[in-house]
């Protein structure tokens, strides 16, 4: 045979030539191929089994329910023209997979943590437990009528088994089960099904000859681009536009109150802080009125992780190698101020001041959480005020506020390898910076009774500063410290500071700085080294 | 009812053989006809055709050759091949000869495509497992391009575009490195 025969003839005759020199039966592989049933099974009974698998690393999670509902979405998308059940199998799954992007979308964003949009992730949760149920009923009874299509007895167990299964597993999360024994019963289960299924896909290869397809306007492959694309461009302005709160900034108007300047007037003689106390509200100075003491506390405080230093230290017994960590740098400087205010019942006004002295890199979600001298120490002290408080920044030489994103009591469970599943009630306060300001800083303000005398005054505050936008699902600095320890983890770093000292013995405070009202008295104390 | 067990009825010239064999083959040879006999009273003629052929063809069925499901297959497309032709009467005084795996070929050229067929078995193989696929259901199954397009997944475009990369591909193997020179 010479080249050219086949060089020089046109396409109808080069697709006759062809046809009539195929080989006599096609290849195994090929005969096997050349159905629409089994690609679209295979897919199916992979989604199955990976929208149910939760493996909680390396965002497996996450990815695996994502393709799992991509090939779901794919091999019922072949199947649909079928008969109507697994047209609906098609209708609900593209539904389940719209849900599951808005979730993975809405991890991009703190929004997930807002009331209104937590009621719709609720929403949108139930609705996606719902269509999974329609979605295996549909599967079972799609089945049954393609047996029935094809003449073979109508029987579908594992698809039935799988609706039990799926209740099962609802009940078992209703009941908060943990143990390992039904866990491990339940995948056995589900693996059986999937199984099961996995035979009968088998059995109904020569049925699936029988099914009907319908022209597609998209391939897999640019659906599948699409759903990648619309995800990763969603998730970008999740990341870009969703990652801080919306905090309501105004111009700071200084007070011409004369109530007000007379306080603030007679509080920096007794030595409040002139930086913080510029920083107070009006009602927050008017609650000061009539003090008699203040005593502040400044401490710098680091929010990098510093540098490692190793030293090697020569003696008699041989070298001792000794490793610190330096910090160079210390970005945040915080005040702790406590304003005695006599009466029939002595009462004290506590302050908590934040100021970023250097930008730390990032500006993302912030947190204050509180443990108020009164939570653990109910017998010396009682809760006299509402926490109150305000954010605030320079800019352009103009000074803005905004109340706090979040001002409140937090409750939650607290999971310690030491005492187990504790519940936990702090004040807290949440909030961000805008990225281009200057001189941000941010205080919380108390007040509490004092029960009796000779009480230490211990009010705790832990910081929390979002150090990075990377991190997936995204949570706010509040949601991180409610669920993590004080070391730095992820995206987060907390620093933690204290103002203690027994009211009455100014001589064993560790306050740096303590003035009393009425005496000409300064008492410096050092901080220990 | 298993593939080998139908095969063993067959072989016993069992009819219950026959009764499961349409049961359980039925949609895949009308899977395999459909697209070279639209018609549906034809399908029907074909399949009863078919299911004669292998009745007394099922002792030449050799799994060392290929496959239940391949055998099969080539049976009943050679068989609906056939019935087309027989209804066209320019064909009709020729007809395939039922051991014969696909139409054309004539006595005299016997040795002509004999080569061809070794040299497009050849050129077939060095396609990607995709490309065959797609390649057979044309060519071998005579699937309708908007069937393949549906069955696949892909859209009648894309379909079209990629057999058409693949008769460059095949014109350029069988043809050598001469085919597109002016």
């Amino acid at each position: 045979m010479e080249n050219s025969n086949w060089d020089t003839m046109n396409d109808e005759q080069f697709d006759a030539l062809l046809a009539g020199s195929l080989p006599e039966l096609p290849p195994d592989p090929i005969a096997e191929a050349v159905t629409p049933w089994k690609q679209a099974t295979n897919r199916i009974l992979i989604g199955l089994a990976l929208t149910s698998i939760t493996l909680n690393f390396l965002l497996l999670q996450y990815l695996l329910p994502a393709i799992g509902s991509v090939l779901l979405l794919l091999g019922f998308r072949t199947l649909r023209a079928e008969n109507r059940w697994f047209g609906c199998c098609f209708a609900a799954t593209a539904l389940r997979t719209l849900c599951f992007l808005t979730f993975l979308l809405l991890n991009s964003t703190i929004l997930a943590s807002l009331d209104g949009i937590a009621a719709l992730t609720r929403f949108l949760t139930s609705l996606f437990l719902l269509l999974l149920f329609f979605v295996c009923f549909c599967l079972w009874r799609g089945l049954l009528a393609l047996q029935r299509k094809a003449g073979l007895p109508a029987r579908a167990p594992g698809a039935a088994w799988l609706l039990v299964w799926y209740g099962l597993v609802c009940v078992l999360a209703l009941l908060q089960y943990q143990g390992i024994v039904f866990g491990l019963l339940m995948a056995a289960g589900y693996i059986s099904i999937l199984l099961s299924l996995r035979r009968l896909a088998g059995d109904l290869a020569e049925s699936g000859y029988a099914i009907r397809t319908t022209p597609i306007r998209m391939t897999d492959r640019r659906l599948i681009l699409s759903l990648c694309a619309a995800l990763l461009v969603g998730m970008a302005c999740g990341y870009a536009f969703g990652g801080t709160y919306s905090m309501d900034w105004t111009p700071a108007e200084e007070s011409g109150n004369e109530e007000v300047s007379e306080v603030r007037s007679h509080l920096l003689e007794l030595g409040f802080p002139e930086e913080v106390l510029k920083d107070l509200t009006e009602d927050d100075i008017l609650a000061c009125a009539g003090a008699t003491q203040v005593v502040s506390d400044v401490s710098e405080l680091p929010v990098n992780d510093g540098r490692t230093v190793t030293t090697r230290t020569e003696t008699e017994s041989g070298s001792l190698v000794s490793t610190d960590t330096v910090y160079d740098t210390k970005e945040l400087r915080v005040t702790g101020v406590a304003v005695k205010i006599p009466g029939e019942r002595e009462r004290w006004m506590i302050f908590h001041h934040f100021c970023w002295t250097q930008d730390p890199g990032y500006w993302g979600t912030e947190s204050i959480q509180l443990w108020p001298t009164w939570q653990n120490l109910e017998e010396g002290w009682s809760p006299a005020d509402e926490l109150t408080g305000r954010v605030l920044c320079d800019r352009d030489g103009q000074t803005f506020s905004t109340p706090y994103t979040f001002l409140g009591t937090q409750n939650w469970q607290q999971s310690s390898p030491f005492w187990g599943q504790e519940a936990r009630s702090d004040p807290f306060a949440a909030f961000s910076f805008p990225r281009k300001a200057d001189n941000r800083r941010c205080y919380l303000a108390y007040g509490v009774w004092s029960n009796a005398p000779g009480w230490i005054l211990d009010s705790w505050a832990n910081y929390t500063h979002q150090r990075t936008w990377l991190q997936y699902p995204v949570r706010t600095a509040m949601e991180h410290r409610m669920t993590n320890s004080l070391a730095p983890a992820g995206a987060f770093v907390t620093v933690q500071d204290a103002l203690q000292f027994y009211p009455g013995d100014t001589s064993s405070l560790n306050p740096h700085h303590v003035s009393v009202a009425g005496t000409e008295e300064q008492v410096s104390v050092l901080p220990p080294e | 009812m298993k593939e080998q067990e139908i095969v063993d009825l067959l072989l016993a010239r069992d009819e219950a053989g026959m009764d499961a064999l349409l049961r359980h083959y039925g949609p895949l040879l009308r899977y395999v006809i459909a697209p070279i006999l639209p018609n549906t009273q034809d399908q029907e003629d074909c399949l009863s055709e078919i299911s004669m052929r292998v009745w007394e063809r099922i002792a030449l069925y050799d799994p060392a050759r290929g496959n239940w499901t391949a055998w099969l297959t080539a049976l009943g497309r050679n068989a609906a091949l056939n019935f087309r032709r027989g209804q066209n009467p320019a064909f009709q005084a020729e007809e395939i000869p039922e051991n014969a795996p696909s139409p054309g070929p004539t006595p005299e050229e016997e040795v002509l495509v004999r080569e061809r067929r070794a040299a497009v078995a050849r050129a077939v193989k060095r396609l990607s497992p995709k490309e065959q696929t797609l390649f057979y259901r044309k060519y071998y199954y005579q699937q309708p391009v908007a069937q393949i397009a549906s069955e696949l997944s892909l859209t009648e475009r894309a379909v079209e575009g990629k057999l058409y990369r693949i008769r460059i591909k095949l014109r350029k193997t069988l043809g050598g490195e001469g085919y597109g020179k002016q």
